[in-house]
């Protein structure tokens, strides 16, 4: 008990809470600015006639050029009155429900340090952040507070070892550890670095940096929070880190998880980092001491001056709201990255509970997704061009993540109704290719996406990455009221030989598998029938050749 | 004990770091595998493919203008025949640079220059009848270029002695003789800059392709931009562009004809065929104009043990290569009278997208980088 009340409800110094929100506006400031000029602000909310919304959030929609462009000087500014302290309880709801509101607005941006930036943005809400070396307290001296409790420190380094845990957890698979993927396809890209490039392309290189990262992710809150191993063990995130940066293509998250983990360290360390900060600011007014004498007096005994009451506490309704709000945001974060449990297959491959589950860096992904979309009305059939539809960086997410692909076949279906074309049916033909496997479909080529319905339950016509065979064979393919087309299976030069000759079997059994309702038979099969053989042949007998883990 | 625990624990740290540096220092040059240099690949690609095939562009660009020259001297089905046959020599030469949409060509807009089509055959009448224009302008993007000359040279009369006509009896015979020559300058012009910022004794591009900053495989180093450009012309200007388009599979099956690259001159499938194997060709690393096999993305792709996906490429593209020979020109009316044969060339060039921008891209590490943006 005495412990519990030692990590919630005892007072500790306010400082650390204090540097935690200067650096936290600090590091929201430049990165929105940087956000600005890169001009991702219309590369991706304004450029694009469509956006893939989260489930459940379909009604967040950017509201025209300018309403974006609001929404992010709010963020930029919020973020400023974070580290100022002033208005500090507004300016953090409203960085909050800004920086929200625009992550959610399409998922093709989906990071997992955006998701770690609303998190916290949503904690700094309830904590006193500004009762002490702000603006707040500079206007009324009486806000100031030496003492908070010690929950409002301890959530924000809970927050950060749930993200370096989890990420950790995740990276103990099969691909991380023994394949060294995506190690080994990214480091590479930097081979032309002079002294270490060569070793970058070495496989040690590769098996190194993963394992290394692993045990780095797993105990590197542990050992930030015991502090004979404390300093090390920062100098370890700062290295960490700054490879990240150096080596991927990854922004401010770095820069981010360095100041950030900066709580971890004690109160007299944040007490000394606001004492110099204190006096290089008072050094700063000594220079234009004439023009601010008023203030210099004023702020110069804030320090030192004692407060009627030094202990920060919330009064007892409040006190158990927040504290079982508290409570119930722990269990969720904890709880939120192990969902993916409850799909059956990699969660890597069909991304079912991937997001929101600080799985960082895990995976190299490329994907390419051709959708057939039949007009039973007019008997027509066409693809899709997805160039028309989605921005570049739209497409290429859309190619390689399922729940994006039947989004993108509800919208098509859309389009084509506004158009005035009839009930269409829409297919997709995709190739993913996951950590250097050979290519190899992600979506049942057979089911007609605008009757796949979004939402939390398993999606059956997302094939796993194991066994496409057996995925054939149970997936859920329409009642057989028209007729089975069997299909031939090309041979390939590969499917020599006895294996080969099983293999070709196998799929020859499940070309009768292949249904095509009456209805599509005329137009639908030429083409169909074309793209099945070459999925059946090129793609699936080669890769479970080659696959056979 | 604090002391040695926490000396300890930064010397653990350290090793950790430095012990891969540590490992085999002195050996370099290894980049993909054993026997791979990708820089040898890339100098392959600049010397012997990409240079060379501008300069045979500007070359037969040269070779079109003192053939306008001829024809606008004396206009006559003789001179005509042979300004035709220069402007399909150049639309051929295009095809084996047009892939190469990065670096001075994307600069330049040397695609949307050269070759948007369908032409805007309004504009460029309007164009000619007020004699005020500026090629090279957004606004005329459609109304200049190789498909404007086509237009020109193959679209304003039913035959040779009717075109030629158009140049000699006209009322507006002198204006349109020179917004041909004003175009066939502009084209010239347009090529040559690129070709020249390539070239060694001019901008010198190619030393920045191959310099040792631009060799790694991260988003802006040479090999990335190179594949994203071939990726991307594959996918949107042959696939799409020169076949998909006009045989409606973008407009919900219904045939666009005059959708079709040169669709006045008439000889769009031979178009598509050249660039085709000009793609076939950086594939392979063949050499221009010796046809050498040297470095190309296969080798590449070899030094990763990745021969059955090579195989794989190379058979689609092999497939690809001969249903799109088996179609037949004008294209244009292929797609009215026998589009299925052009639909299933459509699904064979496909076959080529899904190797070359997933398999081949993830086992060179090659990020696809259309657009900008962080990851994590």
């Amino acid at each position: 008990m005495n412990i519990l009340k030692r990590h919630t409800t005892a007072p500790t110094s306010i400082a650390p809470l204090v540097v935690f929100r200067v650096l936290f506006g600090f590091i929201m400031l430049v990165s929105t600015v940087r956000f600005a000029l890169k001009g991702w602000i219309y590369e991706l909310y304004i450029r694009p006639e469509y956006f893939f919304s989260y489930y459940g959030f379909e009604w967040v929609q950017p509201f025209g050029a300018l309403g974006i462009y609001g929404v992010f000087a709010v963020i930029g500014l919020s973020s400023l009155a974070i580290m100022l302290g002033w208005r500090y309880r507004w300016a953090a709801v409203a960085f909050f429900l800004s920086f929200t509101y625009v992550e959610l607005i399409d998922k093709t941006h989906y990071l997992n340090h955006y998701y770690f930036i609303s998190l916290i943005a949503f904690l700094l809400i309830w904590v006193p952040a500004n009762r002490s070396f702000s603006l707040d307290v500079l206007r009324r001296p009486g806000l100031q507070r030496d003492k908070v409790p010690a929950w409002t420190v301890n959530i924000f380094k809970f927050q950060l070892a749930v993200v370096y845990f989890f990420a950790g957890v995740a990276k103990l698979n099969p691909d991380w550890l023994l394949r060294a993927m995506p190690m080994e396809i990214w480091l590479p890209a930097h081979s032309n670095w002079p002294v270490i490039g060569s070793l970058l392309t070495e496989d040690i290189t590769a098996y190194l940096f993963s394992w290394a990262g692993a045990a780095f992710d797993l105990s590197i809150a542990f050992l930030l929070m015991y502090r004979p191993t404390r300093l090390p063990a920062y100098a370890a995130v700062i290295v960490f880190h700054l490879f990240t940066y150096a080596l991927f293509q990854i922004g401010m998250f770095p820069f981010i998880m360095i100041l950030l983990t900066l709580v971890f360290f004690s109160s007299e360390f944040h007490q000394k980092i606001l004492d110099h900060a204190r006096r290089f600011g008072r050094s700063i007014r000594q220079i234009f001491s004439e023009d601010f004498e008023g203030l210099r007096t004023r702020t110069a005994v804030t320090p030192s001056k004692p407060s009627t009451k030094s202990n920060y506490s919330m009064s007892g309704w409040s006190a158990r709201i927040v504290g079982g709000m508290i409570g119930a945001f722990v269990v969720l974060q904890l709880l939120m990255p192990l969902r993916s449990w409850l799909y059956p297959g990699n969660v890597l491959w069909t991304e079912q509970g991937f997001r929101f589950s600080w799985r960082v860096m895990l995976v190299e992904k490329a994907g390419h997704a051709v959708f057939h979309v039949y007009d039973s009305d007019s008997g027509r059939q066409w693809e899709a061009a997805n160039w028309r539809h989605l921005t570049p960086r739209q497409e290429k997410m859309m190619s390689m993540k399922p729940d994006m692909m039947l989004q993108y076949a509800h919208y098509l279906e859309e389009v084509y109704k506004e158009q005035g074309k009839g009930d269409v049916r829409i297919t997709a033909d995709t190739r993913v290719t996951m950590n250097r496997r050979k290519g190899r479909p992600i979506v049942d080529p057979t089911v007609d996406l605008t009757e796949a319905e979004r939402g939390w339950h398993d999606k059956k016509w997302i094939l796993p990455l194991r066994s496409y065979r057996s995925a054939l064979k149970s997936s859920s393919l329409p009642p057989p009221k028209g007729e089975f087309k069997a299909t031939e299976v090309k041979k390939h030069p590969s499917s020599e030989g006895k294996r080969g000759r099983t293999l070709k079997a196998k799929s020859e059994k499940l070309s009768h598998q292949v249904y095509v309702p009456d209805r599509l038979r005329d137009k639908f099969i030429p083409l169909s029938e074309k793209t099945r053989d070459r999925i059946l042949s090129s793609k699936q007998v080669k890769s479970s050749i080659r696959n056979s883990d | 004990m604090n002391f040695t625990y926490r000396s300890t624990s930064l010397l653990i740290l350290v090793l950790a770091v430095f012990s891969w540096t540590a490992c085999d220092v002195g050996e370099s040059g290894s980049d993909d595998g054993p026997d791979f240099d990708r820089e040898a690949m890339l100098a392959n690609f600049g010397e012997n493919i990409i240079i060379p095939s501008y300069d045979a562009l500007v070359d037969s660009l040269n070779e079109m203008a003192t053939a306008a020259d001829n024809f606008s001297a004396d206009p006559s089905t003789a001179t005509l025949q042979q300004l035709q046959s220069t402007l399909k020599s150049s639309r051929l030469a295009w095809q084996r640079v047009n892939l190469f949409n990065f670096g001075p060509a994307s600069n330049n807009l040397l695609r949307t220059s050269l070759n948007t089509y369908p032409t805007d055959t309004a504009r460029i009448e309007e164009n000619i009848d007020s004699g005020d224009y500026t090629l090279g302008t957004v606004s005329n993007q459609d109304a200049v270029g190789f498909p404007a000359l086509g237009y020109l040279l193959h679209g304003i009369g039913a035959n040779n002695q009717e075109i030629v006509s158009a140049y000699t009896d006209d009322p507006d015979a002198s204006e349109r003789m020179q917004y041909l020559e004003d175009n066939v300058d502009f084209i010239q012009q347009k090529a040559s800059t690129v070709a020249q910022e390539w070239s060694a004794d001019q901008e010198d591009y190619l030393t920045m392709f191959l310099s040792q900053d631009n060799l790694g495989t991260d988003a802006g180093s040479s090999l990335s931009m190179l594949i994203n450009a071939y990726i991307q012309h594959y996918e949107r200007y042959i696939r799409d562009g020169k076949i998909g388009i006009p045989s409606g599979v973008r407009s919900a099956g219904v045939a666009r004809p005059q959708a079709t690259e040169a669709y006045y001159a008439g000889y769009s499938k031979e178009l598509a065929l050249a660039n085709l194997q000009a793609v076939q060709r950086v594939f392979k690393g063949i050499t221009f104009p010796d046809g050498m096999n040297n470095r190309g993305l296969s080798d590449n792709l070899e030094a990763h043990d990745e021969t059955e996906l090579v195989d794989e490429i190379e058979s689609n593209m092999d497939d690809a290569i001969s249903s799109v020979q088996a179609l037949n020109d004008p294209l244009s009316q292929q797609v009215q009278n026998n589009n299925d044969k052009v639909q299933s060339a459509f699904q064979d060039l496909q076959a080529v997208v899904g190797p070359l921008k997933t398999d081949m891209t993830s086992v060179l590490g090659i990020t696809i980088t259309y657009q900008d943006q962080d990851g994590d």
